[in-house]
C-alpha cells in the first residue's frame, strides 16, 4: 500500500476516539485524527481530507446526521464516505448486522472490536474504489 | 278481642246475692233451730269474706287460673256444704246439688250447660218425688229450691264455659296465626326430634321434596327427606345433636345436589314449655342459591380485576422498561465499546506467552458480549412497528420453529407430537414476531424438561369459540376477543418440572427468571407477552408442579385492524 489511509473520527467520547487512535495506527495501515464534536469535526474534515470519516450519531453539541448533512454540501468533503459509529441503534436489523445502511451512508453499531472496524472501513473503500 | 267474661264486679255481686239467698235458706230452713245456728253464721261470715277477696283482689290475679278456679271450686263445696249443714234437705240432694254445678261445668257449649240443668233439675224433681216431699204443706219451699239452684249452676257453668270456650278461641286464633305464617313463609320449616325424625314439617317442604302431605313425612329423618350420603347425614344429625346438647342456636350453609341448591339451615332448640328442657328442634332452610351465585359471580369479577390488574401494571412496567430501553442501550454500549477498544489495545500489547493473561482478556470479552446481549434484549421492547399484520399459516409457521429448535430438542432427548386440527389454519399476524413468541415457547418447554425422564413437547393448533371472560376477553370494546368469536388457539404444553403457583404471576415480568444468571435475561416471555398484546392476541398459561405447562396463544384469525398496536 503507497500510503496509510486517513481516518477521520468523531465522537463525544474522548476515550472512544483516544482507543480507536490507538488501535488503528497500531496496525500500521491507518493515520487518525479525531475530533470530539460535530463542529470541530466538520472543520477537521475539511482541512485533514481524510478517506474515511466515523461518525457517532448522538452527540450533545449537534447530531452526527446534520454533521453528515454539512459535510455533504460541502463539494471538498462531499465525497468523503461516512461510517456511522454509534450506540444509538434501535433498529434490530442493523444491530443484527442484516442492514449496513442508513440513507447513502454506512452503520456501524457499538460495541465493536477493531478486527471489525478495520474490516468494515477496508470493505466501504473497496466498494467506492471500484 | 273483647273478653265475654263477666267482670269481676257482676261476680262480685252475683256472689253476694247468693250468698245473702243462701243465708235466708239456712237461718229460715225447716231445720232453724236444731242448734246449727251458729255454724250456719260462721259459713255465712266465712262466705262474706270470700266475697270481700273477690271485691278487693286485683283484676290480673283475679282471672290468674289457680285463683279464679280456686273460687268456683270453693263456690261448688262451700255452697252445697252450707246447706247441709242448714239441715234443709237431705243430704243427697246436696250431693245431687253438687253433682249438677260439678257436670254443668264441664259442658263445653252453654247449650249443653242449659240441657244438663234442665236435666239434673227434673232427676231432683224426682228425688223429691220419691221422699214424698212434693206433696204436703212443704211442698212450696221445697219447689222454690230448683231455680235457685239452677240459676246458681247456670252462673258458674256460664262463667267457666265462656271462659274455656275464651280460652281456646284465643289459643285457636294464636295458632291459626302462626299455622299461617309458618305456611306462608318463603323458607322450609321443619321440627325433628333428637334423632332427626320429623315431628312437623311445613307444605312448602313437603312440596318441594315431593311429598303428598305432612303425615307421609313424619316417620322419615331428614337425612332421608334430604338424600344424604352416610358422611352427609352423619353431618347433618351431627348439627341436630349439637343443639340438643348446648341449648344453642346453629347455623350453617348446607348444598342440596339433588336440587342443586343451596341452603343457609338455622337450627333452633324447641323447649317444653313447663320443664324448658330441649326436646325439640325447628330447622328453618332459606334458599340462598342467588346469594352464592352472586358472590361467585362477585368473586371471579374481582379475581379477574385483580388478574386484569396485575398484568396493566405488568404493562406499565413493560411500556416504562422500552422507553427506557433505549435510553440505557445507548449509555451501556458506549462505555462498552470504550472498554472493548482499550482491551483490543492491551491484548495487542500484552506479553506473548503469557496464558494467564490472555485467558483473563477472553473472560473479559465474554462479560461484555453478555452485557451487550442483555441490552439486545432489552432493545426488543423498544423496537417499533416494523412487520405489518397479514394473513398467515400457521401449522408450517410452527413447523419451522420447531426446525429452528431442532438442535436444542435433539440434544435434550424430547419427543414432539403435533396436533393440528387442520393444516390450513391461518391466522392475522406478523409472521417474524410470532415466531420469536412460538420459538421462545419452545425453548422454554425443552429447558423446563431437562431433569425429567419422560420429555415430551406437545403443539396443537385448533380454531375456539369465545365462551368465557378473560384477560382481553368478554364484551368491552377494548377487548381483543369478544364473546362468540373465532380465536386460533396454539397450544405449547411439556411434561416438565411446571410453574409453582406462586411463580405464576411472575412469569410475565421483565427480567423475572429461573434460569441459571448466563443462561436466560428473564425477557423472552415478557417480549412473547409484549408481542402477542401488539397482535392483538393474548398469551395465558396453565400449569402444575412436577406435571407440566401449557401456553395457550390466542390468535385473530382474521385481520381485524391492519396495523400492528404501537407500544
Amino acid at each position: 500500500m503507497s500510503r496509510n489511509i486517513k481516518v477521520l473520527a468523531i465522537d463525544d467520547e474522548a476515550d472512544f476516539c483516544y482507543f480507536v487512535k490507538k488501535n488503528l495506527m497500531q496496525s500500521g495501515m491507518f493515520d487518525v485524527v479525531i475530533a470530539t464534536n460535530g463542529a470541530e469535526g466538520i472543520k477537521m474534515a475539511e482541512m485533514e481530507k481524510p478517506d474515511i470519516i466515523l461518525l457517532d450519531l448522538f452527540m450533545p453539541d449537534m447530531p452526527g446526521e446534520d454533521v453528515a448533512a454539512a459535510l455533504e454540501e460541502n463539494p471538498s468533503t462531499a465525497k468523503i464516505p461516512i461510517l456511522y459509529v454509534t450506540a444509538l441503534a434501535t433498529n434490530e436489523d442493523v444491530v443484527e448486522g442484516k442492514e449496513d445502511k442508513i440513507g447513502n451512508n454506512y452503520i456501524l453499531p457499538k460495541p465493536v472490536r477493531t478486527k471489525k472496524l478495520i474490516e468494515t472501513i477496508v470493505k466501504i473503500l473497496g466498494e467506492k474504489s471500484s | 278481642m273483647t273478653s265475654p267474661i263477666p267482670r269481676k264486679k257482676t261476680i262480685f255481686l252475683v256472689r253476694l246475692m247468693v250468698i245473702i239467698t243462701s243465708a235466708y235458706f239456712i237461718i229460715f230452713s225447716p231445720s232453724a233451730g236444731r242448734g246449727l245456728e251458729f255454724y250456719a253464721y260462721i259459713f255465712i261470715a266465712f262466705y262474706l269474706m270470700t266475697n270481700l277477696v273477690v271485691a278487693y283482689i286485683p283484676e290480673k290475679y283475679f282471672f290468674d287460673d289457680k285463683i279464679f278456679y280456686g273460687f268456683i271450686l270453693c263456690d261448688s263445696i262451700l255452697l252445697p256444704a252450707g246447706i247441709y249443714v242448714s239441715g234443709y234437705v237431705g243430704s243427697e240432694l246436696y250431693l245431687m246439688f253438687f253433682f249438677i254445678i260439678s257436670l254443668t261445668t264441664m259442658s263445653s257449649s252453654f247449650v249443653y250447660l242449659v240441657m244438663n240443668t234442665i236435666f239434673f233439675s227434673f232427676i231432683y224433681c224426682w228425688l223429691l218425688y220419691k221422699r214424698d216431699l212434693l206433696t204436703g204443706p212443704m211442698a212450696g219451699s221445697y219447689l222454690i229450691q230448683i231455680p235457685f239452684i239452677d240459676i246458681i249452676a247456670l252462673f258458674y257453668g256460664y262463667l267457666i264455659t265462656t271462659r274455656l270456650k275464651d280460652k281456646d278461641e284465643r289459643i285457636n286464633e294464636v295458632r291459626e296465626r302462626y299455622e299461617q305464617i309458618v305456611q306462608a313463609t318463603d323458607v322450609l320449616m321443619c321440627i325433628v326430634d333428637q334423632e332427626g325424625k320429623f315431628l312437623f314439617a311445613n307444605q312448602k317442604l313437603v312440596k318441594f321434596y315431593g311429598f303428598k302431605d305432612e303425615k307421609s313425612l313424619l316417620d322419615l329423618t331428614i337425612s332421608q327427606v334430604y338424600n344424604e350420603d352416610e358422611i352427609e347425614a352423619e353431618k347433618s344429625l351431627s348439627h341436630v345433636k349439637s343443639v340438643y346438647e348446648n341449648d344453642a342456636m346453629v347455623q350453617y350453609e348446607f348444598y342440596d345436589k339433588n336440587h342443586n341448591i343451596w341452603f343457609a339451615n338455622t337450627l333452633s332448640p324447641i323447649r317444653d314449655p313447663s320443664s324448658h328442657d330441649v326436646f325439640a328442634v325447628c330447622i328453618i332452610s332459606k334458599d340462598i342459591t342467588d346469594r352464592i351465585e352472586r358472590e361467585k359471580n362477585l368473586n371471579d369479577t374481582v379475581e379477574m380485576l385483580r388478574k386484569t390488574r396485575d398484568q396493566l401494571i405488568q404493562k406499565d412496567k413493560m411500556a416504562a422498561l422500552g422507553r427506557l430501553a433505549s435510553g440505557i442501550a445507548h449509555e451501556m454500549r458506549n462505555p462498552l465499546e470504550i472498554i472493548n477498544m482499550g482491551m483490543d489495545y492491551l491484548e495487542n500489547n500484552l506479553p506473548e506467552n503469557d496464558p494467564g493473561m490472555s485467558e483473563s482478556i477472553e473472560r473479559i470479552f465474554n462479560a461484555i458480549n453478555r452485557a451487550e446481549n442483555i441490552i439486545k434484549n432489552i432493545l426488543s421492547f423498544a423496537r417499533q412497528s416494523v412487520g405489518e399484520i397479514t394473513q398467515i399459516a400457521i401449522c408450517p409457521l410452527l413447523d419451522n420453529v420447531l426446525t429452528l429448535a431442532q438442535q436444542t430438542i435433539q440434544k435434550n432427548g424430547v419427543s414432539v407430537q403435533r396436533d393440528y386440527e387442520n393444516e390450513l389454519l391461518e391466522v392475522a399476524g406478523d409472521y417474524n414476531m410470532m415466531q420469536q413468541v412460538f420459538f421462545n415457547l419452545v425453548n422454554n418447554a425443552v429447558d423446563s424438561m431437562r431433569d425429567d425422564k419422560d420429555k415430551r413437547l406437545t403443539i396443537r393448533a385448533y380454531k375456539q369459540l369465545v365462551t368465557e371472560v378473560g384477560y382481553k376477553t368478554g364484551y368491552r370494546r377494548a377487548d381483543y376477543f369478544s364473546m362468540g368469536d373465532e380465536m386460533v388457539v396454539v397450544e405449547i404444553s411439556d411434561t416438565g418440572k411446571g410453574i409453582p403457583e406462586e411463580v405464576l404471576p411472575k412469569i410475565f415480568e421483565p427480567f423475572f427468571t429461573t434460569k441459571a444468571k448466563n443462561e436466560g435475561t428473564g425477557l423472552g416471555l415478557s417480549i412473547a407477552h409484549m408481542i402477542m398484546d401488539r397482535l392483538y392476541g393474548t398469551i395465558d398459561v396453565e400449569s402444575r408442579v412436577n406435571q407440566g405447562t401449557t401456553f395457550f396463544v390466542k390468535l385473530q384469525p382474521k385481520s381485524k385492524l391492519i396495523k400492528i398496536k404501537e407500544m
